[in-house]
């Protein structure tokens, strides 16, 4: 059967290389990317940031913007070539192949019920269609990706829908002119860890059922373990592996695939042994009032915020718990791990305790001092006694500020409390956290997202803290870097002897970290004891979703 | 601020860094700085000038020994020296209410961001005030109550447009004041005064920069119409819309040159700032750089 293997393959990416043309020259993006596609596959495309996996995903859309050159390769779809700079239009766009993107929000117009938005893209792919066949055609869509109730839910607004329920609505709209192909880029990225898996479920039975082929561009190796066939690594540009993935993951041949791997975090569902800590919840509720183990006890603390109606209806002003009735305690020297899904409060709580908001309801108190939460932070006397570390490296640092300036400001104002430990020194701490003397005169411009996020570590630590919060520290940045900030953190910590609060949505780095912790939901307190007791022996159905939710292969 | 406007400028396409605007502000500029060393007369001092000689036209040659290039106006002063002289009242004018409003601005409006409650719809209520009056009539009210001068219309130029800076501050400095280098600054205890003036207004800055220069020019032509109207500099120191008034009531007759050169050079001041403003805000904005 000769003529069965002359048959091309669905997509095939050719020798590609691409360059960006920048007012400083020409920088290559792409260089020399090779892979196929075939029907019914799902192939995964993983990378750091830069590594070039968001572009090679528009130039098969045809989405690249002018700035593109191409300067070798072909892309072709079925053995005939498409231009990645857009040029075949319609014929292509949507009929053939379309897209999913990470931010569920900004893919739908917030002005248009989502129903309607369906509609419009089956119309617009095929005007013949009559209006009623393309609402009847969207129903059946809004059903097949999981909507529950679509008749009803039809003309409801994007903002009536939940973050999977908004991405399930764009991958109707990608699957309205039932393309051959969807190119999805991080589409679970924005999403909690239980609403990513049933969405990565969604998109393996789309291409089960159907024979639809996908390209999920992404940086988690989690969601790669979860649904793909394939897996191409890239890494400046160039892939610089790709094979089957249970290959990629079991005997990867490159270097940087094994770097990659070994840098997830991988969570233990078993207790070790030897740490004794097994007694979890017991150890922790009798140590109620235990003032002097107990650097931090947090009673109680609730916060409310106020939906506003409009003037004529304020009666109907609502009233939403950010946080109901919290209680919290952090032992002295170790790390409590705070864990979550978005809008479950972590964060509030952090910011309460570290002064930067007030609470209405609740105590602090904090190495026997009690403060008034409800009061602003320069008044309740909280603030710079716990330091944070920040989500967004990016947004941390004073733009106009060099890294030496925003040191000393932190020994000269925060430290101020501690005045009889004697200034430390701003050099002294750079080379504990691994950062080059010369990076001193630096504006964080000039830094990468790492660098940046070890000096905020840094200035957390200058100022002299009795509790450090971390906020997500790891969560903008690239797996690799991630484990570094972690051990960082984790080892500067422990040899301080200092207490810290790490709040996440990463059990397997909570895990690594914390010996003990709390799992939040809805702004409550679902499930806490320490860190083995929790994992192993917890029977709490949310803390068990949360442990399930995550990717089977990286769990042992 | 210096080296991103450096920056700015180098970026230019095709690195050109001068534009015809550019060019023309800097002779005006200049002009107005020499105005005492070459303008053949001094049109403030009535011993220079020779009042039967009034109304002469452009060229005719004058007993100071010099020619009138532009001619004279109806009290017999030098139109090209009255130009001079007026610039720089017109500049002097315009640079500092514009400067003055846009410090006064911006620290109301990050004032407003920073406290927020009651201290913000104090400010903000009285930007509304302001700026839901036309800012010509604002300026006319103030100089009617002020009393004519120089410093009472830098005052009023003052007044009317300290609000638009402090508008556009604000909503840049709240969303400035949401990033977590702001909630680290406060963790830090540092004093209000460091936590506004070190960290929230450099980087709120950069927007009512770029209007400044729109700002001056928007001055220069609110200065121009108020003392056109006659509520302006005083008559003896014409500014250049004082002279354009002066010479309004000869046009009928004629005698056009004591209207329309002045009105030239005014025009061609408010257009090249306005250009360069436009040129400053484009480079400055990073919305309009390229991604």
């Amino acid at each position: 059967m000769t003529c069965e293997t002359a048959t091309p393959p669905l997509l095939q990416v050719r020798n590609l290389s691409l360059r960006h043309l920048s007012a400083s020259g020409p920088i290559t993006i792409l260089q020399n990317v090779s892979f196929e596609l075939g029907r019914g596959e799902i192939v995964g495309i993983i990378g750091e940031s830069g590594a070039g996996k968001s572009t090679l995903g528009n130039a098969v859309l045809g989405l690249l913007a002018p700035e593109f050159q191409r300067t070798s390769g072909s892309i072709e779809l079925d053995g005939r070539p498409i231009d990645p700079m857009g040029g075949d239009g319609d014929a292509i766009w949507g009929r053939r192949i379309s897209a999913i993107f990470q931010d569920h929000t900004a893919s739908l117009d917030p002005l248009m019920s989502v129903g309607a938005q369906v509609q419009e893209t089956i119309l617009a792919i095929d005007a013949s269609v009559p209006r009623q066949e393309a609402r009847a055609r969207a129903v059946a869509l809004l059903a097949r990706v999981g909507i529950p109730q679509p008749e009803r839910r039809y003309g409801n607004y994007p903002h009536q829908f939940s973050g999977g329920q908004r991405q399930r609505a764009v991958i109707a709209i990608a699957l309205a002119g039932s393309p051959d192909i969807i190119i999805a880029d991080e589409p679970t990225s924005a999403l909690d860890a239980t609403v990513q898996k049933q969405i990565l479920k969604l998109l393996r039975t789309l291409v089960d059922d159907t024979g639809i082929s996908i390209v999920l561009v992404t940086h988690d190796m989690g969601v790669v373990s979860e649904i793909t066939d394939r897996v191409l690594v890239m890494r400046k540009g160039r892939v610089v592996e790709q094979d089957r993935t249970a290959v990629i993951l079991d005997a990867p041949a490159n270097n940087y695939t094994r770097s990659l791997l070994a840098a997830v975090p991988r969570l233990r569902l078993s207790a070790t042994a030897g740490k004794g800590q097994a007694n979890g919840n017991a150890s922790i509720s009798t140590n109620v009032g235990e003032g002097n183990t107990m650097l931090l006890v947090a009673k109680s603390v609730s916060k409310t915020f106020v939906r506003q109606g409009f003037v004529w209806n304020s009666s109907r002003n609502k009233a939403i718990f950010a946080l109901r009735d919290v209680s919290i305690k952090l032992p002295r020297g170790t790390i409590t791990g705070i864990v979550g899904e978005s809008g479950s409060g972590k964060t509030t709580l952090g910011r309460i305790i570290a002064g930067l908001d007030r609470a209405p309801a609740g105590s602090v108190t904090i190495d026997g001092t009690q403060f008034d939460v409800s009061k602003n932070g320069r008044r309740s006397g909280l603030l710079s006694r716990v330091q944070m570390i920040f989500q967004d490296p990016a947004v941390s640092l004073n733009p106009r500020m060099s890294v030496g300036e925003t040191l000393r400001e932190s020994i000269r104002f925060g430290a101020s409390l501690h005045p009889k430990e004697g200034p430390a020194d701003a050099a002294t701490m750079m080379d504990r956290l691994g950062l080059a003397r010369s990076l001193i005169d630096r504006h964080p411009h000039q830094l990468s997202g790492g660098q940046k996020q070890r000096i905020c570590i840094a200035r957390a630590l200058l100022a002299k803290p009795q509790i450090i919060i971390a906020d997500e520290p790891t969560s903008a940045l690239d797996v690799s870097v991630q484990a570094e900030i972690i051990q960082l953190l984790k080892d500067s910590i422990t040899t301080q002897h200092m207490t810290m609060v790490f709040i996440s949505h990463d059990l397997a780095v909570v895990q690594q970290l914390c010996s003990s912790l709390y799992i939040f939901k809805d702004g409550q307190v679902e499930d806490f004891g320490s860190s083995d007791f929790v994992f192993s022996q917890s029977k709490n159905p949310y803390t068990r979703a949360l442990i399930d939710a995550r990717p089977s292969r990286f769990t042992c | 601020m210096k080296t991103e406007i450096l920056r700015a400028l180098k970026k230019r396409p095709y690195g050109q860094v001068l534009t015809v605007p550019m060019i023309v502000l800097a002779t005006y500029i200049l002009l107005a700085l020499a105005a005492p060393v070459i303008a053949p007369q001094n049109p403030y001092d009535p011993l220079q000038i020779y009042g039967w000689e009034a109304s002469s036209s452009p060229g005719t040659p004058g007993s100071g020994g010099y020619l009138y290039l532009l001619g004279t106006d109806g009290l017999g002063r030098d139109i090209l020296s009255t130009i001079l002289y007026g610039l720089r009242i017109s500049l002097v004018v315009s640079i500092t209410s514009a400067a003055i409003a846009a410090l006064i601005g911006l620290t109301a409006g990050v004032s407003a961001a920073y406290f927020g409650s009651w201290v913000d719809s104090a400010i903000m209520r009285l930007v509304d005030l302001q700026l839901s009056l036309p800012t010509i009539l604002v300026a006319l009210i103030a100089i009617v109550t002020l009393g004519p001068g120089i410093d009472r219309i830098i005052l009023a130029l003052i007044i009317a447009q300290w609000a638009t800076y402090a508008r556009l501050v604000r909503s840049v400095a709240l969303s400035e004041t949401n990033k977590s280098y702001m909630d680290a600054a406060r963790l830090m205890r540092l004093p209000t005064s460091r936590i506004i003036f070190r960290h929230l207004l450099p980087n709120s800055i950069a927007p009512a920069v770029t209007l400044i220069p729109i700002e001056i020019g928007h001055a220069v032509a609110l200065e121009a119409t108020l003392s056109f109207l006659g509520l302006g500099v005083p008559i003896d120191k014409p500014s250049l819309g004082s002279a354009v008034a002066n010479g309004f009531q000869y046009l009928l007759t004629g005698q056009y040159w004591t209207s329309l050169f002045p009105g030239l050079a005014l025009f061609g001041l408010i257009a090249s700032i306005n250009f360069v403003g436009e040129d400053v805000r484009r480079h400055l904005d990073p919305r309009s750089r390229p991604v």
